[in-house]
């Protein structure tokens, strides 16, 4: 495979000679690989996003919602299928791309495009919408007159990361919607976008014009303002900063939808601790750590473990440790830049510091698993693998612990009895934890979730409402009127 | 096999099987602590032999059935040593193996068993509760039992010995499961009869000619016999091995 070429980006019929491709080589895995990244200037990314605009316009806003849902299920069929072409290219490019395990993006790809298949994309219809059919004409409201929803002509999306296939949740969503879309990948995974509408577009030719994918480099205020400028709607991804920087230059009449950092734990009760449940229990844990080297909002940075079982907070951290190097034989570890590996180090060093602190793994190791009492408390891990245990006198200390962090928490992973799953679930929701899942699925939100607690669809439409008393006047004008 | 900057300690390490091991580790580069009982010049012979390959060698003296000086000893190698990654244990009470002085069934008191049973069991409990927590540091370690091939084929009923070997196996099998998940393993290595050592001093030619005749490879094991499984078992090359116990009688014995 070494010298592969790949072009990235979808561009909507807009002429591919007319444009510059930069070149940018990617290696990992003893593998290397070329990306030509699609680099509109300004002007050709203002007549991309009218183009799309208008062409949705016509086309999009028409199809019936059904047409659509059953468009994206084909094309999600297609990347289900192992022999399928498309899915090769993918379990072949994406590990040389991001660096991760091959098996592990494999896995990943399956679990993570089951969850837009047919089924679930109504589900995910049905969480937001009471009657879905709303997306395609007037429905009768409860409060009397009708409703219509309707997605921005033009939504733009800014994605970021390197967990391959992230963006389909908002490049969907928008599909959905009815709405013009067009992404902005990122240097760490630029193709996975690219390939699906460019496979969408086969299996619905009326969708061609719909959507497109383009690139620049993160940080370039020039491209990014002219996409801003020409959409409806703008969804963001990434850290504050470059999301503060991008809604400053967003109008106050559109909406910007910012999904920056999340931290993520989980929390383990005695229940799960017991001498013949305690293996599992850290198996599943470790799960969560190795997928995807916690590159993902919803990835656990540390856990909470409870004082009192068979086995102690300290114990559990060295079943951990040992699930994580077994880890390590199946998903290696993807090989970090010289940047990271010094916030690994770093990290490592000052969880070594404090007084009541112990370390798991070789200083050269894969992993790190910090064991730590409970006063040393909530800090953010420096992921790729690495984990900070803490030892509580009981589950129901974690909610005052994470409380001062509101607005960065995500997800959180649980371990303990369906009694205080849900004693938990209130305290946790109350300080600011937007999702509360198993062990070991913690990295696979099911479908219809609602990201950072958010509407995922209806926060991209407007509602269009009939006036009940609208009717009415409406009848003392009919033709047919006595 | 390499062993560079890997500690092992060895217990009943100055002379025979011990020895012989402790020295085969110091050629593979480990750093290696001889732990013995009484002989501190036999240990220190050792001690200079491995030196003299090049690895750091010292010499502890310890009763590993007394569990306050298994940790004291510990307690030294970490001062000295910051970690272990392998323990050897083949210290065993002191036992001769005569066939016609032996003890018959009848003349043994429980305290016969009792005294072996405390040199094989109680002392591999008391040393793998004490390295365990260097071991789970690193989510890695490997424990090596010795053991012996009467536990499969009793040639020589000594009733006590055999029965307190048979009982390490059942425990090293034990501790196996309950390491494993904690990434640290635990095996055996069962000898037949090793000579010289000094305690096969008093075995005689003719049982050594009947154990040779029904030895497929035809001779007595030495004490360097033993040394290869051993560190074969120590080392990442066994990585996949928990719970196993290799024979190392020429093919005596097949399980």
């Amino acid at each position: 495979m070494s010298d592969r070429s790949e072009k990235a980006g979808y561009l909507a019929g807009l002429d591919a000679d007319a444009i510059e491709w930069i070149s940018q080589t990617y290696r990992a895995n003893g593998h290397s690989l070329t990306v030509q990244l699609p680099h509109l200037n300004s002007e050709q990314i203002a007549d991309l996003a009218s183009h799309v605009a208008r062409q949705s316009k016509k086309q999009l806003k028409s199809l019936p919602l059904d047409q659509i849902v059953d468009a994206i299920d084909r094309t999600i069929a297609r990347l289900l299928d192992r022999n399928d072409p498309n899915r090769r290219k993918m379990e072949e490019l994406l590990p040389v791309v991001t660096g991760y395990a091959p098996e592990m993006v494999a896995l990943g790809l399956t679990g993570y495009l089951k969850t837009f298949r047919k089924p679930q994309l109504k589900r995910f219809l049905a969480e937001d919408f009471a009657n879905p059919s709303i997306l395609d004409g007037f429905q009768p409201l409860i409060k009397g007159g009708f409703g219509r929803a309707f997605g921005p002509d033009l939504s733009a999306h800014i994605w970021a990361g390197n967990v391959p296939g992230l963006p389909l949740w908002s490049l969907i969503s928008s599909l959905l919607v009815k709405s013009g879309t067009i992404g902005k990948v990122s240097t760490a995974e630029p193709l996975f976008a690219g390939w699906f509408a460019q496979l969408l577009a086969e299996v619905e030719p009326a969708l061609t014009d719909c959507l497109a994918v383009i690139w620049w480099q993160g940080g370039d205020i020039e491209r990014e303002t002219a996409l801003v400028k020409q959409a409806d709607l703008v969804l963001g991804y990434g850290n504050n900063e470059s999301l503060q920087s991008i809604r400053q230059r967003i109008p106050v009449s559109k909406r910007f939808l910012a999904y920056g950092h999340k931290v993520s734990f989980s929390m383990v009760g005695t229940q799960a601790l017991s001498a013949n449940k305690a293996r599992s229990t850290a198996r599943l844990a470790a799960y969560d750590i190795v997928r995807y080297d916690q590159q993902g909002c919803y990835s656990p940075q540390m856990m909470f473990v409870e004082q009192g079982g068979s086995v102690s907070p300290e114990r559990f951290a060295q079943y951990l440790a040992h699930d994580l190097s077994v880890f390590e034989a199946k998903y290696p570890r993807r090989a970090l830049d010289i940047e990271e590996a010094g916030r690994l180090a770093n990290w490592r060093s000052n969880e070594e510091l404090t007084p009541s602190g112990k370390i798991f793994g070789e200083a050269a190791g894969l992993w790190t698993v910090s064991f730590q009492q409970a006063d040393q408390g909530f800090l953010p891990s420096s992921l790729n693998r690495t984990i900070r245990v803490i030892g509580v006198n009981s589950l129901q200390d974690v909610p005052n612990i994470v409380a001062p962090f509101k607005s960065l928490l995500q997800t959180v992973g649980i371990a303990a009895s369906p009694e205080r799953l849900f004693d938990l679930a209130g305290p946790l929701g109350a300080a600011g934890v937007t999702r509360i899942c198993g062990l070991g699925d913690m990295s696979s939100p099911e479908a219809g979730w609602h990201h950072d607690g958010r509407f995922n669809l209806l926060d991209l439409v407007t509602i269009t409402e009939i006036d009940a008393r609208a009717e009415s006047a409406a009848d003392r004008l009919a033709s047919y009127v006595d | 096999m390499d062993f560079s900057s890997k500690i092992v300690l060895v217990t009943g390490a100055s002379r025979g099987i011990g020895a012989a091991i402790a020295k085969a580790f110091a050629a593979e580069n480990a750093d290696v602590i001889i732990n013995y009982l009484q002989n501190e010049a036999a240990a220190d012979e050792t001690v200079a032999c491995c030196k003299a390959s090049g690895a750091d060698a010292i010499s502890i003296q310890a009763d590993v059935t007394d569990r306050a000086a298994v940790d004291c000893m510990i307690e030294q190698i970490m001062d000295e040593f910051g970690r272990i990654d392998v323990l050897i244990n083949n210290a065993f009470r002191p036992y001769s193996f005569d066939p016609e002085a032996r003890k018959m069934h009848w003349q043994l008191d429980w305290s016969d068993y009792q005294n072996q049973i405390d040199g094989a069991v109680k002392a591999t409990h008391g040393l793998a509760q004490a390295v365990l927590p260097s071991m789970l540091s690193r989510a890695n370690g490997s424990i090596v039992n010795i053991a012996t091939n009467l536990i499969s084929r009793p040639a020589v009923p000594y009733h006590d010995y055999t029965t307190a070997k048979a009982a390490l196996v059942g425990f090293s099998k034990n501790l196996a499961m309950e390491l494993g998940p904690l990434g640290v393993r635990v095996n055996c290595v069962a000898p037949g009869l090793v000579s010289p050592t000094n305690a096969s001093r008093n075995t005689k030619e003719e049982v050594k000619e009947a154990i040779i005749a029904q030895t497929p490879l035809g001779r007595i094991a030495t004490p360097e016999d033993v040394t290869g499984p051993v560190l074969f078992l120590a080392s990442d090359w066994s990585r996949f091995m928990t719970g196993q116990t290799l024979y190392v009688d020429g093919g005596m014995v097949m399980p």
